[in-house]
């Protein structure tokens, strides 16, 4: 029985002196920089845009990772917990895993409501908006497709929104935040016309997706999604499903499929060798590929790729 | 790694805590009469059928924290019982209960893969009842397990002398007149209880780790029922809090870590019990 007394101790003493040291309340310092956390990497790099250095930013989902499924880990509690602004996607992208988290983390400043909360879906014209709601349809969002940060022209309305709010939490760096905005703006205007324009050739060109993840990107281009290898959203390829992409791709002669790191290669690589298609490595996610790690970067591979596809196809 | 505020540690990791020392010791337990009777697999065989059910709430167009979902999915589960039972009772027959354990885990494990394949997010989904969620178990979820835990060791106790007769020596209870099957079926759905409701926050690896590898340890420590059952929940404790310390401190998935924590601890333990014979 000696060892057991020995456990006893062993397990009991950290219990002991951890709730006698936890039980002196302390108050964290003012933040001199504001402590944003992002869902995702892409709001992360905006953050990074508009902040510059008057703020620190985390993602909590990895870029490699489906943004519509995050493990928890203590690491995103204590993030949340410290934050000063949390940006989520909105839209129900994080339905399945930020409502419990944010419980755990026990903070006002992001509370919904609270000027440290930014829904960037607010102020973004949806699509894909169901009529009707039904899980037998698939992974449907009410609030319409969440994968928008992939239309520049929606990217300008967040910055724009995340200006906002970084200035009503630290009204010290106001300035600062609409300065970047600015810059960020024009940026933004001089590649939007760059991918305009590259993009031009193409117009009407049909396209395959994994997901329903690149809808916003087909409408600002012009470009028309034939199918997607799921049958209906978050739902696993079925033979008979790929069997039907096929036919469609080869009688409307669409030719390229879109596929995310996270997704499934192999079934687009099975689909593309019946159809001579090529499958391009999209990603929505900076730094989900390499050198792709601030927004304008993500978007010139994506256009070049998308483009260079295209027109090898034509 | 993340550096250690204890407030926000506190914060943080409390009611997983909570759940990882108050919960374990009936399934402690139910895992010493589960080793005892060599149908080790069983706790898997039953949470994967309860996962089943939960599926089948999932396709009917529940949530799964619907209350609905749980009830189907106990339903289901309660099946399962019912032929563990009947499986065992049959004495003379020539197929091991294990097999029929094992056949039912990976019928049902199929029938999640299909069922789940018909629904959105399904692999995803299926990870999660695998891994389970317990880093973001509530004060509610862990306050009611806690209660239907307590009345149902309260069960156990009560009628400790049929199941330990049942588990250690059958025979002897088919001979002594008991209803062995009803008493064997009884002990199934209490067990099947145990398991959904604690696979629902904890996920099926970690059920499974703490209803053996504590009970393995206790049986290689200790002779008794209760001086087991004392080795055994404190193995539990131990691997609890070695496992969330290392989740945090490395910032590992939390489930994960308690089971390897307590594999960790079952090496030691092996070790220790060959030394203490040599």
């Amino acid at each position: 029985m000696k060892i057991i007394s020995f456990l006893h101790l062993s397990v009991l003493a950290p219990i002991a002196a951890w709730s006698l040291a936890t039980s002196a309340s302390r108050v964290p310092p003012p933040a001199a920089v504001i402590h944003v956390v992002a869902t995702t990497p892409d709001l992360a790099a905006l953050a990074r845009e508009i902040g510059g250095d008057a703020v620190e930013v985390k993602a909590l989902a990895k870029a490699t990772e489906d943004p519509h499924f995050v493990d928890a880990k203590p690491s995103h509690i204590v993030t949340l917990n410290r934050a000063d602004v949390l940006i989520e996607g909105g839209a129900d992208l994080e339905i399945g895993w930020l409502p419990p988290l944010l419980e755990s983390a026990r903070n006002d400043r992001i509370a919904t409501g609270a000027p440290g909360r930014i829904v960037a879906s607010q102020g973004i014209r949806m699509l894909d908006v169901p009529s009707t709601l039904d899980r037998a349809r698939g992974d449907v969002h009410a609030l319409g497709n969440p994968h928008f940060l992939i239309d520049p022209i929606n990217v300008r309305t967040i910055a724009a929104t995340i200006a906002e709010h970084f200035a009503l939490v630290n009204p010290k760096s106001a300035d600062l935040f609409r300065a970047n905005l600015k810059k960020f703006d024009a940026t933004l205007d001089v590649h939007l016309a760059t991918w305009l324009k590259q993009m031009a050739p193409f117009k009407g060109a049909k396209i395959v997706t994994y997901h329903k993840d690149f809808v916003y990107l087909a409408e600002r281009f012009n470009l028309e999604v034939v199918e997607t290898l799921e049958a209906k959203p978050g739902i696993a390829p079925s033979p008979a499903h790929l069997a039907q992409v096929i036919s469609t791709m080869k009688a409307q002669n669409a030719r390229v499929i879109l596929v995310q790191p996270y997704q499934n290669r192999k079934t687009a690589e099975t689909v593309a060798r019946q159809t001579d298609a090529t499958v391009l490595d999209m990603a929505q996610q900076p730094g989900a590929i390499d050198g792709t790690g601030t927004y304008f970067q993500l978007m010139d591979y994506i256009v070049t790729l998308l483009s260079t596809a295209l027109q090898e196809k034509k | 790694m993340i550096p250690v505020d204890l407030q926000v540690v506190w914060q943080v990791m409390k009611w997983p805590l909570a759940a990882c020392l108050l919960l374990p010791p009936l399934l402690v337990y139910l895992g010493l009469h589960v080793v005892k009777r060599e149908v080790i697999f069983v706790d898997l065989a039953l949470a994967q059928v309860a996962t089943l059910g939960t599926c089948v709430a999932l396709l009917m167009g529940y949530d799964f924290h619907d209350r609905i979902s749980f009830w189907i999915s106990l339903g289901v589960t309660f099946g399962a019982a019912a032929l563990f039972s009947w499986s065992r009772s049959s004495q003379k027959r020539p197929v091991p209960q294990e097999a029929i354990i094992g056949i039912t885990f990976v019928v049902a494990a199929a029938g999640v893969i299909l069922m789940l394949s018909r629904v959105a997010g399904g692999k995803e989904e299926l990870e999660h009842l695998l891994t389970g969620d317990i880093l973001n178990v509530t004060a509610l979820e862990v306050m009611q397990r806690a209660g239907v835990f307590v009345l149902l060791a309260l069960f156990f106790a009560t009628f400790h002398k049929r199941f330990a007769l049942i588990s250690s020596n059958p025979d002897e209870a088919f001979a002594g007149g008991m209803r062995v099957r009803l008493w064997d079926f009884l002990f199934y759905a209490a067990f099947a209880i145990v398991v959904v409701s604690f696979v629902r926050v904890a996920g099926v690896l970690l059920t499974f780790a703490y209803l053996i590898v504590p009970a393995v340890c206790a049986v290689m420590l200790a002779q008794r029922w209760m001086s087991r059952l004392t080795v055994g929940w404190v193995i539990a404790a131990a691997a609890s809090l070695l496992g969330l310390t290392a989740s945090y401190q490395m910032d590992l998935p939390t489930g994960a870590a308690i089971v390897c924590a307590s594999g960790l601890l079952l090496i030691l333990v092996s070790m220790y019990a060959s030394l203490r014979k040599a």
